[in-house]
């Protein structure tokens, strides 16, 4: 190690460096290098379901849908033989084939996840032999315990929950990248204790006890102590090292295991997929409790009308032929059980034949549709992201129609909004504007006869490489020269030498925690100033060729109080300078404005100039040292270094001492690139009435600033900025923030109607910016209520520095105070917990792994993605499923209610004319597949019309096309075409000769015909698919009644084809569908023309589009 | 489902365009103009009220008796006690003037009411196997289709088995025409396909009505089933509790004013549950029997779709739009409201 320590070592995070270990808490205690079984294992498990436990616990789940419990009821009833409506094996069908096609559809995912878990338990570690000394054995991740010692190597995952005990790095230090954990890229600095890695470089082994706290969710936390050679050490959170996280940039570490498997922070914070059920499918359970109490209904009247029935005839039973009582052979009762049981049997007997009226092709029909529009929003061509080749996945195939009702939007930022890639855009040094930057190709650097290069190369400005490359006498370029070192130098980035496939080429690769510093280390280097090499002590930069070594004597980290850093560099010609970067508004109240005024005004206005354009700007700054400053400095600093108690806000003062009298020498403007069409975007869902909340780990200042290039605050909001350190104050600031969305209220309300139009007009917005410090003390607490108020006056929010579960807090506090849909799109694994508790999850397919994906309900490319698949698809999805549900409903109340009226003609005794097989296929053929396709096919509106009107968006938030009134509607419509179906044969038939199942016939036939007749009025777009299906139906049924005709066996043989033979079949097949119809026909007519949708208009607006435009052009020219 | 080859399928993971995958099938879009829903309710009353009056005149023009004779023909109080005597005379004359011409072949119907022949415990009372096969034999499945009138007491299987056959009628009527006799063809009264498969021509009666009770009418065990038409007839149960069956044909011309007589053997017992009895004669056209019902209800519908087309002519007129103007749009009519 060099003179100077490295200070951040032993300063781990400031806020657990002043918590103290407090004794007496529960610990976990860890014998180093002993395997203790006492705690859980490193095997993990998503999967549900094991080959034993499959059929009884799928069974179990699917029984928890209500539905299938009624189904399951039923079928049980018609197996009891007083009650059999229904052939036994007829009965059973319908349920069998739901409950088999639900559990192979789950027995394919669990699989899936098996193999996943598999993969995941069966890799291999390097695990310390116990009563070794260094004796390394490959051990499945499964088999590793809390205690056991284990080895990795660079570029390996950690297999659990470790505590660094020594590294490659002869002063402990590794590398580690943290993407699956909280999905940063870069990579994090960790440190094994010196006490530890000092006793390993001696005899190899480490020997402790370790004391750690119980197994907990938080990722930035970590309390323990060691104790070894009788001597107490504490670790902290820079000592740890996370499962899933990847080795990097170091050859080997050891560890020792704390958490394993499920314990481990990464498995606890997977909150572990909930099942998701669409709105659609809650909203339609209280239609069902309708029906029940309809069917229940039905089932009373018909048995109690039966028990009338029969006390009226008590005496006549015996001789009535119809009826027999008695069996003579053996002269006791056959099959009657007296009024009261006849009136039970009769109940139970209705119960089965009305069942239908609860749809059970319903569920089936449900997850085919889902089927087809999955399908299809994956081959949508616009969902495609060309540069990482991905697909639009449906991942949930339960959710697809809550994509048409979403209300608020949480996004992730990095990686979502943006590429999550930073690129150094434009730079004024000393009061002059460079910024007509040119594609380069970067410069390279020789490093022993290879040919090491910048991994990126930024746009270089023409005039500025001149400036550095031709005179270095120059003043001016002297101060370009600082500006880059000041660049190359004030930062924490590890430069990584890569391979190539050329082997006189070497790629570098800038690693750090922010990929600002990258980017203009970046920068830096492509203006020829090269980070070449960083070690604790010291860096070496290539200079225009030259390479040299600067000496970091000192280091001061960023803070947010600060917002700024800046390191003390000892140069090669033995001056020592202080180089600091920083926000522009810490940077300009420490530098000397007395020298240099033209300077900093110039540098002021580009700065304004810089974030205007959406770029995130910083300010460097430089002051050269004299001796005696210096070595004050260095006194305070080493003394700072070593203090164990206080020692951040040591640091920090001395920091603050030194940063003063500062030389600007410029600024920089990186752009963190938005992703493709991310404003119009966020400008499209929030003209589609949602509300897009930003989530982010960045901080504040970078949150609004991405906020700004988004489109999503602008320059005219008023920004309310909740950011305290304590529970007291946030209540303060709430209640402030309270008092100004309600006088931001009523100013609005004043003179306008319309709340939403008026804030829009009156053109002060509010924003809302919340802190994850704050959030600590807000969610969970009563405070919630009070941020719930002022986030939904406010059109924009903001929240930054938010851990994954914060996220997942923000999106609750939402979804369980309101009744709108919560989205959330994110793409790292710190965003897994948000997107499993909104309503709907998306995941974006980015840089950072496959976590979000995986956790997610639907997984695309690219952030503007959202538009098309929720203003299109999403709405397409929510019109087509509750057109399909009512349709469902309205169609097998018809039938059930033409079974119905029947029975009032049987004295009561559920007689159905229409053949057993017939009903049974009713719900299965004659009237599904239609149903299914248009729920699959139709579209109210074009892509285009959806996304030329996003406000169209709006039907599908107000529950347009299912609610309780169109649900009544469709009964209505439902008993008055049951009406006609059933009384106009009856009225024609009466006193006829007409047999059972000709009558029968012709109500299936009719009632067939006119329910899919209903469906074809409201089918919007006919293309030959759907023309296909719905003709093609009707075809099949005719088919269908002709075979079940031809069964000699069944009494009905021969009835079609007599009852066809007759003019009066066909008249009134006519006027039934037509009567039938009229009512539908005319309220649609009506509708449509006098009170016409959105939706109504959107059509209308496709179809006369070409002829209105014609129109406009001839009275222009009139 | 390995890595590598989903890698090597990443090229071709870009969705095939294609009209189809892209939801862009070409596709008729038909709008509710104006123009559609008025002329569509106009040629629903153009053509439905034409097609009434047609039904009407052509049911006006059928003729058609009814005569119920269930009470008159019993004068004894205990109408079951002497429906039940099998002893006694149940022959009983009735006279019917005919008040038009009617032309043959005119059709004889007796018409039950109050008979559920479509009762639960009725209608599934019959082995189809065993009227078409001889050699069904099973008495399970026989007693699980037939009971209680599967077998006699003492075990044995009954042919055709079942309430429905047990309760065939077994009324008979005999007519003349101005006391001159005429002869009804009772050939052909059941539908051709029943006769050819669904009934056995080899399968003949056995242990027919030998039960403690007579439900109806007997067979001639010499007849194959296929044969017995009268059987036929009546195991296709009736729809509605008050029916029709056809008893045979006149095939001879009617005239006006003539005197039909008809003499009854009374034997089918409806008294014990209420029910009714009558003979019908009515003549035959495309309509079927004699049904105002279907003319008037062409004629209303036509009509009142022709009243729903002339009100939208108006409410049109009153309240016309343009189509597929934007400023419709709701979120532009409250901007426009609100700008007011």
């Amino acid at each position: 190690p060099g003179p100077f320590r490295p200070s951040r070592r032993d300063q781990p995070d400031p806020s657990a460096s002043e918590r103290e270990l407090h004794e007496g808490g529960e610990y976990r205690a860890v014998a180093v290098g002993e395997p203790s079984p006492e705690f859980a294992g490193n095997a993990v498990r998503t999967a549900k379901y094991s080959a034993l436990t499959f059929l009884p616990r799928n069974l179990f789940e699917q029984f928890r849908r209500l539905s299938y419990v009624y189904f399951l009821a039923i079928t049980v009833l018609n197996q009891l033989p007083q009650v059999a409506v229904f052939g036994r094996g007829a009965s059973v069908l319908p349920l069998a084939f739901v409950l088999f096609v639900t559990a192979v559809k789950d027995a394919y995912e669990d699989i899936r996840r098996h193999r996943s878990d598999r993969r995941e338990n069966n890799r291999l570690a390097a695990v310390l032999a116990p009563q070794t000394a260094g004796e390394y054995l490959p051990k499945k991740w499964k088999h590793i315990r809390v205690g056991d010692v284990v080895r990795v190597a660079s570029n390996e995952t950690l297999p659990a929950d470790m505590v660094l005990l020594a590294t490659s790095d002869p002063t402990g230090l590794a590398h580690v990248q943290t993407v699956n954990l909280d999905g940063e890229t870069n990579l994090k600095t960790r440190y094994a204790k010196q006490e530890t890695q000092l006793s390993f470089s001696h005899d190899g082994h480490v020997a402790g006890m370790l004391h750690c706290e119980r197994p907990n969710r938080n990722i930035y936390g970590f309390q323990a102590n060691l104790e070894i050679d009788g001597k107490r050490v504490s670790l902290g959170p820079s000592n740890i090292v996370l499962r899933g996280c990847e080795l990097k940039n170091t050859t080997w570490a050891i560890g020792v295991v704390v958490y394993a498997g499920k314990e481990t922070k990464v498995m606890l914070n997977n909150s572990g997929p909930p099942s998701k059920r669409s709105r659609l499918e809650t909203q339609l359970n209280r239609e069902t409790v309708i029906l029940s109490i309809m069917l229940i209904g039905m089932c009373i009247t018909a048995s109690v009308l039966a028990g009338i029935w029969l006390l009226n005839h008590q005496r006549e039973l015996e001789f009535t032929q119809f009826f027999r009582e008695k069996d003579y052979t053996t002269g006791k009762n056959y099959n009657y059980y007296g009024i009261g049981m006849q009136i039970f049997v009769t109940f139970l007997m209705a119960v089965i034949v009305y069942q239908v009226i609860i749809p059970i092709s319903l569920y089936i029909s449900m997850e085919l549709v889902r089927l087809g529009q999955a399908y299809f929003m994956g081959a949508d061509n616009d969902l495609y992201d060309e540069s990482s080749r991905s697909r639009f996945q449906c991942r949930a195939l339960n959710i697809n129609e809550d994509l048409g009702q979403i209300k608020y939007v949480f996004s992730d930022k990095t990686g979502t909004l943006t590429e999550n890639k930073m690129e150094f855009m434009c730079a004024s040094i000393h009061g002059v504007d460079y910024s007509s930057g040119k594609p380069a190709c970067g410069s390279s650097v020789v490093v022993d006869d290879l040919l090491w290069t910048p991994k990126m190369a930024v746009r270089t400005d023409p005039q500025l490489l001149k400036l550095l490359n031709n005179d270095s006498s120059n003043e001016e370029a002297k101060l370009v020269l600082e500006f880059f070192l000041a660049l190359a130098a004030c930062n924490t980035i590890v430069p990584l030498v890569l391979d190539t496939r050329d082997p006189k080429q070497k790629l570098i690769d800038y690693q750090g925690e922010s990929p600002d510093e990258q980017a203009l280390a970046y920068a830096a280097a492509s203006y020829g100033i090269v980070l070449v090499e960083r070690t604790s002590g010291y860096v070496v930069i290539d200079v225009l060729g030259d390479r040299q070594r600067f000496d970091i004597l000192g280091l001061h980290e960023f803070d947010s109080d600060r917002k700024r850093m800046s390191v003390i560099v000892g140069c090669p010609d033995k001056t020592v300078k202080l180089y600091v970067k920083g926000a522009d508004s810490s940077m300009f109240g420490i530098i000397n404005k007395s020298l240099e005024l033209d300077n900093v005004r110039a540098t002021e206005a580009h700065l304004h100039k810089y974030s205007s354009l959406g770029l995130r700007t910083l300010v460097v700054g430089m002051r050269e040292l004299s001796q005696p400053e210096f070595e004050e400095w260095q006194l305070a600093y080493e003394k700072a270094s070593t203090a164990v108690l206080g020692r951040g806000n040591l640091l920090r003062s001395i920091a603050a001492n030194v940063e003063c009298n500062i030389h600007i020498l410029g600024a920089s403007g990186i752009e963190d690139k938005l992703q493709d069409g991310v404003p119009e975007a966020i400008e499209s869902l929030r003209q589609a009435g949602m509300k897009v909340w930003i989530l982010t780990g960045d901080k504040q200042e970078t949150a609004i600033s991405i906020g700004y290039s988004c489109k999503l605050l602008t320059n005219d909001m008023t920004q309310i900025v909740i950011n305290n350190n304590s529970k007291e104050s946030c209540k303060r600031s709430l209640e402030e923030a309270l008092a100004r969305t309600k006088e931001h209220r009523v100013a609005s309300s004043i003179g306008s109607p319309y709340p939403v139009l008026a804030s829009e007009s009156s053109g002060t917005v509010l924003a809302l910016i919340v802190d994850g410090n704050s959030l600590v003390y807000i969610l969970e607490t009563e405070l919630q209520e009070e941020l719930f108020k002022v986030a939904t006056e406010c059109s924009v929010v903001l929240c930054c520095r938010v851990a994954p579960l914060q996220k997942a807090g923000i999106v609750a506090l939402i979804k369980n105070r309101t009744d709108d849909m919560t989205l959330a799109i994110g793409d790292g694994a710190n965003d897994v917990s948000m997107i499993q508790m909104a309503d709907v999850g998306v995941g974006i397919n980015g840089q950072e792994g496959g976590q979000a994906v995986m956790a997610s309900d639907f997984s695309m490319g690219q952030f503007r993605f959202l538009v098309p698949l929720l203003l299109v698809h999403g709405h397409w999805n929510y019109q087509r499923m509750g057109y399909m549900i009512l349709y469902n409903f309205y169609k097998n109340a018809t039938f059930v209610l033409v079974l119905f009226w029947y029975v009032l003609y049987t004295s009561f005794t559920l007689t159905t004319a229409i053949t057993e097989w017939s009903s049974l296929l009713y719900t299965v053929l004659y009237t599904s597949l239609p149903t299914i396709v248009v729920g699959i096919l139709d579209k109210d509106l074009s892509k285009s019309t959806l996304l030329a009107y996003p406000k169209l968006y709006g039907s599908g938030q107000r529950n347009e096309k299912y609610n309780l009134n169109l649900f009544v509607l469709n009964m209505l419509e439902a008993l008055w075409q049951s009406l006609v179906v059933f009384y106009i044969p009856y009225f024609a038939y009466r006193q006829s000769t007409i047999g059972m199942s000709s009558l029968g016939d012709l109500w299936a036939l009719a009632s067939v015909i006119v329910v899919n007749m209903q469906l074809a009025m409201d089918i919007i777009r006919w293309n030959w698919i759907i023309h296909v299906f719905v003709w093609g139906t009707i075809a099949a049924t005719v088919i269908c009644l002709f075979v079940i005709d031809s069964i000699w066996v069944l009494p009905g043989y021969g009835a079609i084809y007599h009852i066809m033979g007759q003019g009066l079949f066909w008249l009134l097949l006519l006027i039934i569908v037509v009567t039938a119809m009229v009512p539908h026909f005319a309220i649609k007519a009506f509708s449509e023309h006098f009170v016409p949708s959105d939706i109504q208009i959107g059509r209308e607006i496709e179809k006369f589009e070409a002829l209105n435009q014609v129109l406009s052009v001839d009275s222009y020219y009139q | 489902m390995s890595v590598s080859g989903s890698e090597s399928a990443a090229s071709a993971n870009k969705p095939k365009y294609s009209k189809f995958t892209q939801q862009e099938l070409p596709a008729c879009k038909p709008l509710l103009t104006p123009g559609i829903v008025i002329g569509a309710f106009s040629l629903i009353g153009i053509i439905f009220v034409p097609i009434g009056l047609a039904s009407l005149s052509a049911s006006q023009e059928i003729v058609e008796l009814i005569d119920r004779y269930d009470e008159e023909c019993v004068t004894a109080s205990d109408k079951i006690g002497f429906i039940q005597d099998s002893k006694a005379n149940k022959a009983c004359t009735r006279k019917i003037t005919v008040p038009k011409p009617m032309k043959g072949p005119i059709h004889v119907y007796y018409q039950l009411e109050n008979f559920y022949q479509n009762h639960r415990r009725y209608v599934q009372s019959r082995s189809d196997q065993q009227l078409r096969d001889k050699d069904y034999k099973d008495p399970k499945a026989v007693a699980k289709a037939c009971d209680p009138e599967a077998t006699t007491g003492d075990g044995s299987l009954i042919v055709p088995c079942g309430l429905i056959a047990w309760s065939l009628f077994n009324d008979t009527y005999a007519f003349s025409v101005n006391k001159k006799s005429v002869t009804v063809n009772k050939k052909d009264i059941a539908w051709a396909s029943d006769k050819n498969s669904k009934f056995g021509s080899n399968v003949f009666p056995v242990n027919f009505q030998k039960g403690g009770l007579i439900g109806g009418g007997n067979l001639n065990d010499k007849l194959p089933l296929s044969e017995q038409e009268d059987l036929i007839v009546w195991m296709r149960t009736a729809a509605l509790p008050t029916f029709r069956k056809l008893y045979g044909r006149i095939e001879t011309d009617i005239m006006a004013s003539d005197e039909i007589t008809v003499v009854i053997q009374n034997n089918y017992n409806t008294y014990s549950f209420g029910g009714t009895k009558a003979v019908v004669l009515s003549t035959a056209s495309w309509i079927g029997g004699k049904n105002n019902f279907i003319g008037v209800a062409y004629v209303a519908v036509g009509g009142i779709c022709l009243l729903l087309a002339m009100g939208f002519v108006v409410l049109y007129v009153v309240k016309p739009r343009a189509l597929g103007d934007p400023a419709y749009l709701s979120w532009n009519k409250e901007a426009a409201e609100y700008s007011h």
